[in-house]
């Protein structure tokens, strides 16, 4: 691997598993997890290797075996024939209760290995997070942190002390604090695109948290010395999307994406976990409080961020429904209208960016063309 | 759906009507308030509490019956909603969006004084979310914890074992929202809930519910079906949303009368049948006259959809010493038991089994995606259970896409091919 902490992102994130192999082959146990509220702290503190199960481009044959077409996202699809093809070497997978896919998955996965015991898939296990805002979620979603934490010991075969989850958080927070440091160069007068900031920001998911930190400061310094970017600053919200062929489209048609109400973007880290009082309470209230997500209710709440971001110099948002949604197109009517509102230009996209065709991409061109074209702040 | 051969099912469509009717008065000129629920609902806390419940499945169903879901959809896309989003709990909120451009079932529902889901797929919240604040009502959401273990047979342990079958964490925290839902229903009613009072209508829906368990059996060993399965869905379904009411409880009684009368005197649905079909899905609302048309020419009879078969064993909870967390037990699962592997697979080989079913017809609903969920399992399982099945796709409200004719051919085929 190149010694550039630049190049060595960018590798990490079009390789996800390269850490997570060298370390299995070493005898560290991985735990697949599948989005961001299953809380990494808790897993690494039972000495195990979380690592998150990203889409690939693979043949999905399992997932046309057994998941009926046009109703899951790629993206669980390819994590469904990720588990049952066996690729990686998983001790267990946790799946957090944060979209109903995600629990068909989990149940999915787990009667394919009840009717095929002879697959010897990964045990899966449901971290049943719920994530509306009431005293009642809180106090169940406190419950079952606290029964995950339990688990993974039985996984881990070890006991997980205070002391462990604690550090644990320390070396999260400053990887968290490393995302900021890269979050900060895409605000106010961008020095890095859209396509560059997921590459270093990704593997935020995929690599041991000490290592990211390095990495991301090293390369958020070196950025720091290029030149600001001139071109629409555009805000992508919709489906959440694991890869940037999307960014690459947009930034390929002029476009500048500073960020992206969405995990895999600007919103990966979020605040850091308190370290004040019980450290398995703590990661709690980071994951149910503090991890975007399709299943947060009411709309005020998971709207809020959105709408903070859109006022804080942005150009233009895109929407990003593919065909397969049919969750946050329930909301596009009124987030449209609050950029409307304001007079902040907007397109919606339901083509697979994979396969944008001709005259898309010239909708897209020309409603790029009559944005700013100069950073105003 | 024409031809009514039993006189319950007359009485059935008569009490729903002027049950609506009588709604409606009492919400316009008495101003009683109301609530409209998703069909996972516990209605019984409603019923408790005096307070008439909607369901928004049925009220779908019926703006369907009416063929009126294109023009709701077409003025729900208007508004910036994409065509790709659900449609099955979502067509009684495009009705309201409508407004006056469509001409509502009955003259249209009168606001409620809440409306309530559990908060299944993730659309749900959103649908509940924007249709309160177009009514100008409050939503009250019910979190829906997931099952983490499912073990085998859930029917036979559903009865008298629920506490163990359902996970006492998810049946805590249902509790919990359930007490939220009663102090609102407290709200809206002037009055006390009471748990006694909750346990007795449990007793009555059970009590239903073994009448309906036994006019199962009455199909299941009958030489032939006594009673069509679209005429099962209108008994059954105008009993569950009254479920444990004096008449709910009556009329479940007269249906399993009338059909232990006809399988006495020999009576057949369809005399010339020759195979018995099942039908795995929500119903086709807008053409539900498609169930009898394989009748005639193959002697086809479908004898067996969830509506019916759900009821006995989804519901009757025996031990009702906390009559709250029965209830919980009774809606916590409903998703998993009719949609998800394995429990739905499972449950499916097994009515089949027990109604002598030669073939199956499996709705792959396209326009609703959630639903579509644990099909494949369904599928096959039914095959490697020496069930023929052919898989359709239909939206079950939305009649814009369906050809009628197209799809009776196509089953026509698929019981030449596979099931004469
Ligand atoms: S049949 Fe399925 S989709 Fe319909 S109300 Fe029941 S659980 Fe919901
Ligand atoms: S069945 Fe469809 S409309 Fe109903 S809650 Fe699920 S996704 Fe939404």
């Amino acid at each position: 691997m190149a010694t550039d902490p630049i190049a060595q992102l960018g590798y990490l994130y079009q390789n996800p598993m390269s850490e997570a192999l060298q370390a299995s082959a070493s005898g560290v146990p991985l735990v697949g997890i599948t989005s961001n509220t299953v809380p990494w702290e808790l897993i690494a503190s039972a000495g195990m290797y979380p690592v998150m199960l990203r889409s690939d481009d693979c043949a999905t044959s399992f997932a046309d075996e057994f998941m009926e077409p046009q109703i899951f996202l790629p993206r669980i699809r390819s994590i469904f024939d990720q588990i049952l093809s066996g690729r990686w070497p998983l001790r267990a997978v946790i799946i957090p209760r944060t979209s109903e896919q995600e629990y068909k998955l989990f149940l999915y996965v787990r009667e394919v290995s009840r009717q095929y015991p002879e697959k010897h898939l990964p045990p899966v296990y449901l971290y049943d997070l719920p994530h509306s805002r009431s005293q009642d979620s809180r106090a169940y979603g406190l419950k079952v942190t606290f029964a995950l934490k339990a688990q993974l010991e039985a996984i881990g075969g070890i006991s997980i002390g205070a002391d462990e989850i604690a550090a644990s958080i320390v070396e999260s927070n400053a990887a968290r604090s490393a995302v900021r440091s890269l979050v900060a160069l895409r605000r106010g007068k961008p020095r890095i695109d859209g396509c560059l900031a997921l590459s270093l920001i990704g593997p935020f998911w995929s690599i041991p948290r000490k290592n990211y930190t390095e990495l991301a400061w090293e390369a958020a310094a070196k950025l720091q010395a290029q030149a600001t970017l001139n071109r629409p600053r555009i805000l992508v919200k919709g489906v959440s999307m694991d890869q940037s062929t999307l960014h690459g489209v947009l930034e390929s048609c002029g476009a500048l994406v500073v960020s992206e109400d969405d995990w895999w973007g600007e919103g990966s880290a979020g605040q850091d976990i308190s370290t004040a009082g019980d450290p398995v309470a703590a990661c709690f209230e980071k994951y149910y409080s503090d991890s975007p997500g399709p299943r947060t209710f009411p709309a005020s709440v998971a709207d809020s961020w959105f709408e903070d971001r859109s006022r804080d110099g942005i150009d233009g948002v895109v929407f990003y429904l593919p065909q397969e949604d049919y969750v946050f197109g329930w909301d596009y009517p009124r987030q449209k209208n609050f950029l409307d509102a304001l007079g902040i230009p907007n397109l919606l996209i339901r083509d697979d960016p994979r396969q944008l065709k001709t005259p898309e991409l010239s909708r897209v061109q020309s409603w790029l063309e009559q944005l700013p074209k100069v950073v105003q702040s | 759906m024409s031809e009514k051969q039993l006189a319950s099912t007359v009485q059935a469509s008569a009490h729903q009507k002027e049950w609506f009717s009588q709604l409606r008065r009492d919400v316009f000129e008495k101003q009683m308030p109301y609530a409209i629920v998703q069909a996972d609902m516990p209605f019984e806390l409603f019923q408790a509490m005096g307070i008439p419940t909607v369901s928004n499945q049925w009220w779908a169903a019926l703006i369907s019956a009416k063929r009126l879901a294109p023009q709701c959809f077409d003025e729900l896309n208007a508004r910036g909603f994409h065509h790709g989003l659900c449609h099955y709990c979502s067509l009684p909120l495009a009705c309201t969006l409508a407004g006056s451009s469509v001409e509502a079932p009955w003259g249209g529902l009168p606001k409620p004084a809440l409306i309530s889901a559990r908060l299944t797929c993730d659309c749900i919240q959103r649908v509940f979310e924007i249709w309160a604040h177009a009514l100008g009502t409050q939503f009250i959401p019910i979190e829906n914890p997931g099952a983490t273990e499912l073990p085998p047979c859930w029917w036979e342990l559903s009865r008298h074992q629920w506490e163990k079958l359902f996970e006492a964490r998810r049946l805590d925290l249902t509790v919990d929202q359930f007490h939220v839902l009663i102090a609102a229903l407290e709200r809206i009613a002037g009055r006390r809930f009471e748990l006694d009072a909750l346990r007795q209508l449990m007793e009555s829906v059970n009590r239903q519910e073994e009448y309906f368990d036994q006019a199962r059996q009455l199909i299941c060993s009958a030489p032939k079906a006594p009673v069509r399965m679209t005429e099962q869905i209108t008994n059954v379904m105008a009993a569950q949303w009254l479920r444990g009411t004096e008449w709910a409880v009556e009329h479940a009684k007269r249906f399993r009368d009338e059909i232990r009368n006809r399988v006495e005197a020999g009576i057949a649905a369809c005399p010339q049948e020759k195979l018995r079909l099942m039908w795995v899905g929500a119903g086709l609302w807008h053409d539900t006259d498609f169930y009898t048309s394989f009748e005639p020419t193959y002697g086809a009879v479908f004898v067996w959809s969830m509506y019916l078969a759900f009821g006995p064993d989804g519901y009757i909870r025996y031990g009702l010493s906390d009559p709250l967390r029965a209830l919980a037990s009774r809606v916590v699962s409903m998703n998993e038991q009719l949609h998800n592997p394995p429990w739905a697979n499972e449950w499916i080989v097994d009515q089949a089994e027990k109604h002598r079913i030669n073939g199956a017809i499996v709705l792959m609903p396209s326009g609703t995606p959630s639903a579509v969920s644990g099909t494949l399992f369904i599928e096959r399982a039914l095959e490697k259970a020496h069930i023929p099945v052919m898989t359709i796709e239909a939206d079950v409200v939305d009649s814009r896409h369906w050809d009628g004719q197209l799809m009776r051919k196509k089953v026509a085929k698929f019981i030449e091919e596979r099931l004469c």
